[in-house]
Order: C-alpha cells, then sequence, then structure tokens
C-alpha cells in the first residue's frame, strides 16, 4: 500500500515538474515547512505512545477486556483507543490477536473506532488546528459515536 | 524558535538518551519503549513525506475556485462525495487528517465538509479498511461502515452548521 502511495506521489510530482519547475518548488516549501512546523509535535505523541505501550502489560489487557468483562470492557477499551496512537496497520493485526484471544466483537468495535476517531495524547495537534474548544467538542462528540455502534455490534453479533 | 519548541526537543533528546542508556546497562523498559518508538517513526516516516508533498502540491495546483464549487458552502452531495473520497485516500491516521483539513478549508471548502472529512478519515481509509477486512472479516468491517458513516456524516454536518454560525474560523494563528 505505501508503495503505491509513493508511485502516486513521485508521478505527480514529475508531471507538476513538467508542467512548472517554480510552482513545483514553492509546493516542496510548503510540504517541507508544514512537516518542519510539526515534527517536534509528531515525535514528542510517538514518545508518549512508546512509554504508555510499554509501561501497560499484554496479561492485565486480557483480563480487563476479556470475554467477561462487559461494560467495564467498553469503557476500558474506549480509554485504550483513546490514548493510544497507532497506524491503521498496526491495529487490524492487534484486533485480530484480540479476536483469538476471546475478546468479543463488540470490544474490539470499541477499541478499533475510539483509536481512530478519539486523540487523547494527539490533542496537542487537533488544539493547533481546531482550537481549544473545538477540540474537545469534536472528541467529545465522536464518543457517543462510538459507543452507538458498541451497541450495534453487541446487538448484531449477540456476544 | 519558539519556547515550547526547545521543550519539545529537550525531551526528545532526553527520551533518545535514556533508551540509549537503557540499552548500554540493559533496562527492559527503556529497551522497550526505544523499540516500540521506531516501530511507530518507521511507519509514520513511511507516509508522511507523500502525505506533506501531497498537500504542497495540492496548494500549488488546486484553484481555489474549483475547491469552492466542489466542496464549499453550496457544493451539496458532491462536497460529501469527495469527503468520503478524500478520506478513503487518506493516510496516517488524525495526525496527517488535521493538516490535510486545514488545508481543504484554507482553499474554500465549508466548515460542514472538513468536519464531515475529520469524521470520515477514521472510519473509511481504504488501505486499512481493506487490511481490516482480511484481518476481522467483512461482516465487521461492513457493520462498523454501515453504521459509523452516517453517524459521522451527521456529527460533521450539525459541527460545521453551528460553528459557520457562530464565524469561527479554523486555526486563526496562520
Amino acid at each position: 500500500m505505501n508503495f503505491i502511495l509513493w508511485i502516486v506521489t513521485a508521478l505527480l510530482l514529475t508531471f507538476s515538474l513538467i508542467k512548472s519547475g517554480r510552482k513545483t518548488a514553492a509546493a516542496l516549501v510548503i510540504a517541507l515547512k508544514k512537516l518542519a512546523d510539526l515534527l517536534s509535535l509528531f515525535l514528542l505523541i510517538m514518545i508518549a505512545f512508546a512509554l504508555v505501550v510499554t509501561i501497560t502489560p499484554p496479561e492485565l489487557l486480557q483480563r480487563w477486556i476479556g470475554s467477561e468483562s462487559g461494560i467495564r470492557g467498553v469503557i476500558i477499551a474506549l480509554g485504550l483507543g483513546s490514548v493510544a496512537v497507532m497506524p491503521g496497520f498496526a491495529a487490524s493485526p492487534l484486533c485480530a490477536a484480540l479476536r483469538s484471544a476471546g475478546v468479543p466483537y463488540y470490544i474490539i468495535a470499541a477499541f478499533s473506532l475510539s483509536l481512530m476517531n478519539i486523540g487523547i495524547i494527539t490533542f496537542p495537534v487537533e488544539k493547533r488546528f481546531l482550537g481549544l474548544k473545538v477540540a474537545i467538542v469534536r472528541n467529545l462528540l465522536a464518543l457517543p459515536v462510538c459507543i452507538i455502534v458498541v451497541i450495534v455490534f453487541k446487538v448484531v453479533f449477540r456476544e | 524558535m519558539k519556547r515550547s519548541r526547545i521543550v519539545h526537543v529537550v525531551i526528545i533528546i532526553c527520551f533518545l538518551l535514556f533508551t540509549m542508556i537503557s540499552r548500554f546497562y540493559g533496562y527492559r523498559v527503556g529497551v522497550e519503549a526505544g523499540r516500540a518508538f521506531w516501530s511507530i517513526f518507521e511507519e509514520m516516516f513511511k507516509v508522511m513525506p507523500c502525505a506533506f508533498i501531497l498537500i504542497g502540491l495540492f496548494e500549488v495546483w488546486v484553484k481555489r475556485e474549483t475547491v469552492i464549487r466542489h466542496m464549499g458552502e453550496n457544493s451539496g452531495i458532491r462536497g460529501y462525495l469527495w469527503m468520503l473520497l478524500l478520506a478513503g485516500l487518506s493516510v496516517g491516521g488524525l495526525l496527517v487528517a488535521f493538516p490535510i483539513a486545514q488545508t481543504l478549508y484554507r482553499k474554500g471548502a465549508s466548515l460542514k465538509t472538513v468536519f464531515i472529512y475529520l469524521g470520515f478519515v477514521g472510519v473509511f481509509r481504504i488501505p486499512m479498511t481493506v487490511f481490516e477486512i482480511s484481518f476481522l472479516g467483512l461482516p465487521f468491517t461492513l457493520l462498523r461502515l454501515a453504521v459509523a458513516l452516517p453517524l459521522f456524516l451527521f456529527v460533521g454536518t450539525v459541527m460545521g452548521a453551528v460553528l459557520s454560525k457562530r464565524d469561527y474560523t479554523l486555526n486563526p494563528e496562520e
């Protein structure tokens, strides 16, 4: 997948270069500026993530969100998903691993939805773009969406 | 350099020193934290440069009028479809979605479409979705999309409408 992304980017960059070198240079300057601007914050977030992941032991996870955990399991899964920062490619195998460890689908849905839509560790970045209030509101509104999805999963899969 | 930036850099250097010293003395938590950091670093930087180059190209080449026509206040259903497509093609999760949303907004996309994008991007990134199907099965993914997409469409529309009324602007400092 990443391979396709690089090819598409390279192709577009080549087209751009053929049409106008000046504009392409401007585009690259914009890209570099934006990346440089966010880089230290990004790295900080990754550090926070690395520390959280390392300090939480996997056995605890199993007990917290196992098949018997019920509503408490959902709440913990939502909390973990909100805190974690993970590329989609790492999340799916993790969810599959949870599944084979007996974690019910609705708890996996709670984790995966909140992982992708609620960001506590990524909040500093969000605050910079949306402003404090709107960033909080966006996260708070994403929470009921996650909960509704969890309820539907619970009903449909009957676990 | 801003002061907050200096604080960030100091923390980053401390962390890197911590993992190196941990490795030297065989301190398990430090070594594992270092490994976790580098693995997510690698994942992110496989997509980050492309995402930002594409943002740059978009800013330079796509005309403001075009964005307004397709994603602006009166774009209607076309705006929603664009957001679905853009979210589907997005990479890197929310971290990258915010700069993309900002770029769209500055080019004239309406607040409504921007917030719908931010909702969609969490649930409908195509690479992630395909990957998820292979791991958790089609029923799981279909159900997730069927429930979450309409809900985020609704939440985004409401947020956009309310914020437009309050004359809210995205990222005023730039």
